[in-house]
């Protein structure tokens, strides 16, 4: 009962903001996204006004005034600006999102300990059951709503609107100002929609920043299905479709969830019957003039049968491993029935539920046997939390466990007659469970625990003393996460030496990006105190903290094998641990009143010596005693890949052998390798004595078709990979584990992770190491310019080659006479300004080495020197003819002949992981003798004598 | 009654596609005059329409109707004096409204909206007697939508709407052209009948010589943007439409003639 009643009042608050959908959609065929933003913007002005102490009556006009602004501001940019409907709507909607944390001044605020119009109906309750009341008293609401909806639609006001919607021309040539209507339709629609958010934060209890995520598309699929279960042709029953269709969506949740169904499937099952709807009433309405009127009756049957047959088909499929109570009747009462949800699916949750299950297992109690556990998930969606809770008060659960907030938050509303047990949440206090451990709501108890901040910084230190700029990154949307970086920077306070640097995102997309930043801020190292957005985006945090050589140090041991340098957090089992002692000892017949909150006892601290090897940092003994996880597991543990499987026996097989060459892009200088391998192949007769069969694959620059060969070439089973450019190398390396592999064209293997040294390599992987001649250059230069002082140097510190140079240089600089001016550049768009930037620092000489972001602007950049006559130097030979200065490069066609040779040791037998990485750097110089003459510059003679091309600029 | 001075206009001024519609046209059209415009494809006549009813602003020149300067007025802006009909059957109605309704919208030009429910019982009885007037049997089907009707019967309800509240300007153009020969001179008829009643000041634009030299008072014909015959009543009766079709043969020999010459002379010189 409590389920389906649940899900027809979620319905019936919903139904406003279909209603708003529809008018958009429908009446003026619009698809405004911006309600995405308007539903949110209503439940946060809703909650602000609130918690401010409004009447929350008041807070609702205030909910329809930011939605009917938001529409407005949509309306108007797609009037004024002559900008088209859907971008319009996704400009606010974004700008919305910033607008609303303004709006709540954090991304979630409780309305738990405040009037309400729900408590205030509550009041007024005559005896009824509560769910009822409430679907009773909204039923009445929606009725008048929708009776003076529909009569509105048909005031002279409505019929200029729907005019507007359906043939503006028309409109206008009838007076209607069009732009004005389409303004007016917009923000009553959008006005409904904030309404039906203030509304529903009421409801539910709180408002939280992203509960607008996917509002147009359950409005959209609520309009259509209430469309195909009432085929209407007036209007008034067209409005009451809407409002239907938003109830009946509500219940076929519903229905998914008590078939047991995964609520993972739901947005798909939406999707699909959306998408059926559709067609199906496109199929029919064709041939609507000629179909009698049975027909068309039926046709709405239709179509609900087969969506039944597939939901119950669903149902059944993924009802099949545990088995839904349908056959509950047998169950024995004297089994108390708990009730287990979480929020979504993340480690720290899934930790504790383990923790929860094993432990109530200990103390008896048994799934099945002592009691039944009824398991759910809400995949992280707010409307399903409601509607597991629903289910198990419809279910009569004796006792209800919430792991994480915003469940124990949905939980603390839905559950009041019953226990509720909840378990990892942070700060129980913040979302009024309770004003301290001991006096709290008289149902409720649980574990909670904040990051021990505190320590973390204490560990931080102890790894690397001294003075240190500390980095975080965090998602101010995640109340939990603005919390817990508080809580850092109040550990850090009075330390003088400590700094600290914040970047926030909006989103698991900006975190490389911040993470970027805070490393070119220069930070030490990057402490990330919890946050579901950093933590699900992690592998990018540790990807560009590893390009920069920078430690992470993070509260949740699931990352140490990410690569974490340390972690000290919670055991978040002991967290679940501990909440089965408290759901026992209420089974036992305590009053969960009597029992005080518990905060969660056990830490971890887990250390990465693998990442630490990496960083060249030596963890101090007493911190790797304090560890209770190491990674790897054992301290040999640096190669962690199994020995390759025995090479190629050296007997002539009569099978030919295949060896695949893969190039990522063809690029002159891989293509003179590429030529190298092969005459190499060739001359040696290694071709015709080995019966080998070549191919050639190149991703021709594209990374993800180069994943796909990489792939292919690892399940087609080469004999032998030779692969020619570093990201070729990465590339393959990701995926062959076992097929000798041989790279060349690549500047530093060490930095790949391939290798750490010319003898320790991924066993199956050797090559040709060629470093960009980076001493040459400067060098020569100091040859030809005696009087030259300053070098500019502009790379990006996101590629990993060109690193390595810049390090070079930096060390060789000095011993030529040069000091070094560097700029950073992250994209082509900086690289203009980053050299304007070095040349306004008087540079002499300009370098570059390698560097494919430089590289992208090469032409404008060469001009820009030339207009300032500062020579330019570069490491690529092909430089020289569009009007570099001098380049000393690698001859990549030796390259690709050593690349070939060392292949061919293989094919004889050698085993790769036996065959050291090899150092080749064939010097070539070319100078351009052109712009010698224009900068007055003689070129020493040594220096002509060792040029292999004097080629000019054209 | 519609006063023209001067009135240029370019679309897509400045592009490869600019056209250059209306070259500084000067039209002078009196109360209760009745002029039919006739003309070759791609001449303005429409866009002369479009002018008079406010679709655009000239980017040089004044327009007044009816006394009012409303050169910078938005069509929704002098919608209250000028109603119009279009070619398309289907733009002049709301075709998911009722009749009912779409009359109604109509009887709302010139005044302001009201979020209140005009459309009571009087209005629904005043509409039948309406719609009766057309003879289409229409007046039985008030509250069916207008997609359901065909072609001829919303081109007559159009009329109907855009006579109803008694325009100082009615706008027609070529109103007739897409309907079956039946309903079009059904609808013509109607048109005869609503001028003359009313005694509207019109401009009907047609592709139908006949049709140009029956009608009206006055007959205008436009090549490239301007007004090159303006005949009057008197001159009207006298000529007949092979005069007219001699007309139209004279200025497409003169455009060949040209185009001919240039031709000639980047021959000549290229
Ligand atoms: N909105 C517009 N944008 C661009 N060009 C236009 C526009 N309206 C009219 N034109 C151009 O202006 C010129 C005159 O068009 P108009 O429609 O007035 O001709 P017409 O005399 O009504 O021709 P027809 O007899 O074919 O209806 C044409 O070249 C047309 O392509
Ligand atoms: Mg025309």
């Amino acid at each position: 009962m409590e389920l389906w009643v649940g899900a027809v009042v979620l319905g019936l608050l919903y139904a406003l903001m279909t209603t708003g959908v529809y008018l958009t959609y429908r009446v003026y065929n619009f698809a405004d996204i911006t309600v995405d933003g308007s539903f949110t913007a209503g439940g946060a002005a809703a909650a602000a006004l609130i918690v401010a102490g409004c009447h929350p009556a008041l807070a609702l006009l205030a909910a329809l005034a930011v939605g009917a602004a938001s529409g407005a501001a949509t309306a108007l940019i797609h009037t004024r600006f002559k900008i088209n409907g859907l971008l319009s709507g996704i400009l606010v909607m974004t700008g919305l999102y910033s607008v609303n944390l303004h709006l709540m001044g954090r991304s979630n605020i409780p309305l738990l300990q405040h009037p309400t119009l729900f408590s205030a109906l509550d009041a007024l309750n005559p005896g009824l059951p509560g769910a009822v009341w409430t679907a009773l008293a909204l039923g009445l609401a929606l009725a008048v709503f929708w009776l003076l909806m529909a009569a509105f639609l048909k005031t002279d006001l409505g019929l200029a609107m729907r005019a507007t919607g359906e043939n503006p021309r028309m409109a206008s040539a009838n007076g209607r100002n069009v732009n004005w209507l389409i303004i007016l339709g917009l923000a009553l629609a959008n006005g409904l929609v904030g309404v039906s958010g203030g509304l529903v934060a009421q409801y539910q209890g709180f408002a939280d920043v992203t509960m607008g995520v996917g509002t147009i598309v359950v409005g959209l699929a609520s309009v259509i299905i209430g469309e195909s279960a009432l085929r209407a042709r007036s209007l008034t029953v067209q409005v009451l479709s809407v409002v239907l269709g938003s109830v009946i969506f509500r219940l076929m949740i519903a229905l998914a969830l008590y078939l047991g169904l995964n609520p993972i499937d739901l947005k798909l099952l939406t999707a699909v019957f959306v998408l059926l709807t559709l067609v199906l009433s496109q199929r029919m309405g064709k041939g609507r003039a000629g179909l009698p009127g049975l027909t068309r009756l039926l046709r709405p049957a239709w179509a609900w049968g087969l969506a039944a047959a597939i939901l119950a088909g669903l149902g059944w499929w993924a009802a099949q491993p545990p088995g839904p109570q349908s056959g509950g009747q047998a169950a024995s009462p004297v089994r108390p029935l708990i009730g287990v949800v979480q929020f979504t699916d993340n480690g720290v949750l899934d930790l504790t539920r383990q923790g929860l299950v094993q432990e109530l297992r200990k103390l008896g109690h048994v799934d099945g046997q002592t009691c039944r556990l009824d398991l759910e998930n809400a995949h992280g969606d707010q409307a399903t939390l409601n509607l597991i809770l629903d289910k198990f008060l419809k279910d009569g659960a004796d006792l209800v466990v919430t792991i994480s907030t915003p469940a124990t938050q949905a939980g603390l509303k839905k559950i009041t007659d019953r226990p509720l047990v909840f378990a990892t949440v942070a700060n129980p206090f913040l979302i009024q469970a309770g004003t301290s451990e001991t006096e709290h709501r008289p149902n409720v108890t649980g574990t909670y625990g904040w990051a021990p901040m505190d320590q973390t910084l204490a560990l931080v230190r102890r790894i690397l003393p001294g003075p240190l700029k500390i980095g975080a990154i965090w998602d101010p949307s995640q109340a939990n996460a603005e919390f817990n970086v508080a809580n850092l920077r109040q550990a850090m306070a009075g330390q003088g030496d400590l700094s600290f640097h914040g970047a926030t995102v909006a989103g698991t997309g900006e975190v490389q990006q911040a993470t970027q930043s805070l490393l070119n801020q220069g930070v030490d190292v990057l402490v990330l105190p919890p946050d579901n957005i950093i933590y699900s985006a992690f592998d990018a945090v540790v990807s560009v903290a590893r390009a920069g050589n920078r430690p992470v140090v993070v509260s949740d041991v699931e990352l140490l094998s990410h690569g974490a340098l340390a972690v000290l957090g919670y055991d978040y089992t002991s967290s679940g641990e501990q909440a089965a002692r408290l759901v026992d000892r209420i089974l036992r017949g305590e009053n969960p009143r009597d029992i005080p909150f518990e905060r969660y006892s056990r830490l971890s601290v887990g250390l990465n010596t693998k990442v630490a090897a990496d960083l060249k940092l030596t963890l101090p003994p007493e911190v790797l005693a304090q560890a209770t996880v190491l990674h790897p597991p054992t301290e040999t543990a640096a190669r962690t890949r199994p020995a390759p499987s025995p090479p190629p026996a050296t007997a002539p097989a009569p099978a030919k052998r295949r060896l695949a060459v893969f190039l990522f892009a063809d690029t002159p200088i891989i293509l003179d390798a590429l030529r190298g391998v092969q005459e190499e192949l060739e001359q040696s007769g290694a071709l015709r004595e080995l019966g080998l069969e070549v191919s050639v694959r190149s991703a021709q620059g594209e990374m993800s078709l180069g994943q796909a060969i990489a792939q292919d070439l690892v399940r087609q089973r080469f004999d032998y990979i030779v692969s020619l450019s570093t990201i070729a190398l990465q590339l393959a390396a990701r995926f062959n584990h076992d097929i000798p592999q041989v790279f060349g064209a690549v500047t530093d293997p060490y930095l790949t992770g391939v290798a750490k040294s010319p003898d320790e390599h991924q066993p199956n992987i050797t090559g040709v190491a060629t470093f960009q001649p980076v001493e040459a250059v400067l060098r020569t230069a100091r040859e030809i310019f005696p009087q030259a002082k300053r070098i500019g140097l502009a790379w990006n510190p996101g590629e990993l080659s060109s690193e390595a140079c810049t390090k070079k240089a930096r060390e060789l600089a000095p011993r030529y006479g040069f000091s070094l001016v560097e700029a950073n550049v992250t994209s082509p768009a900086e690289v203009l300004e980053g050299v304007r930037g070095l040349l306004a620092k008087d540079i002499d000489l300009f370098f570059t080495s390698g560097d494919s972001t430089m590289l992208s602007a090469f032409d404008s950049v060469a001009k820009l020197l030339h207009q300032a006559r500062v020579p330019y130097l570069s490491n690529s030979c092909t430089d020289v003819a569009r009007g570099a200065f001098l380049a000393v490069g690698p001859d990549y066609y030796n390259v690709g002949r050593r690349t070939g040779a060392l292949a061919i040791r293989l094919m004889r037998g050698e085993s790769p992981q036996a065959v050291p990485i090899v150092d080749y750097v064939p010097e070539t110089l070319f100078v351009n003798r052109d712009l010698a003459a224009e900068y007055k510059v003689s070129l020493p003679p040594a220096v002509v004598k060792r040029a292999a091309n004097l080629g000019g600029g054209q | 009654m519609i006063e023209l001075t001067g009135f240029d206009k370019r679309f897509n001024p400045g592009s490869v596609n600019e056209v250059h519609a209306l070259r500084g046209l000067d039209l002078s059209v009196a109360e209760g005059e009745f002029v039919t415009i006739i003309g070759t494809n791609g001449s303005g006549k429409s866009t002369l329409l479009n002018a008079v009813a406010g679709e655009f602003a000239p980017d040089l020149g004044r327009v007044s109707i009816a006394g009012r300067d409303v050169t910078q007025a938005q069509e929704h802006q002098r919608a209250d004096l000028v109603a119009r009909v279009f070619q398309n059957p289907f733009l002049g109605t709301v075709p998911g409204m009722s009749i009912a309704e779409n009359l109604h919208l109509a009887s709302l030009r010139g005044r302001p909206l009201r979020p209140r429910l005009g459309l009571d019982r009087a209005r629904r009885q005043e509409f039948r007697a309406r719609v009766q007037s057309l003879e289409m049997g229409l007046e039985d089907r008030l509250d069916n939508a207008i997609g359901s009707l065909s072609g001829g019967q919303r081109q007559a309800l159009t009329l109907l709407m855009a006579v109803m509240n008694t325009p100082r300007v009615l706008l027609l153009d070529e109103h007739t052209a897409a309907l079956d020969p039946k309903s079009a001179a059904q609808v013509l008829k109607l048109t005869s009948q609503f001028v003359a009643e009313r005694g509207l000041t019109t401009l009907m634009v047609t592709h139908s010589m006949r049709q140009a030299l029956e009608l009206g008072n006055r007959t205008i014909m436009m090549h490239q943007g301007r007004v090159i015959e303006d005949i009057d009543q008197a001159r009207k009766r006298r000529l007949t439409v092979e005069d007219l079709l001699d007309r139209f043969a004279e200025l497409r020999r003169a455009e060949q003639l040209t185009d001919d010459l240039l031709e000639e002379l980047r021959r000549a010189y290229v």
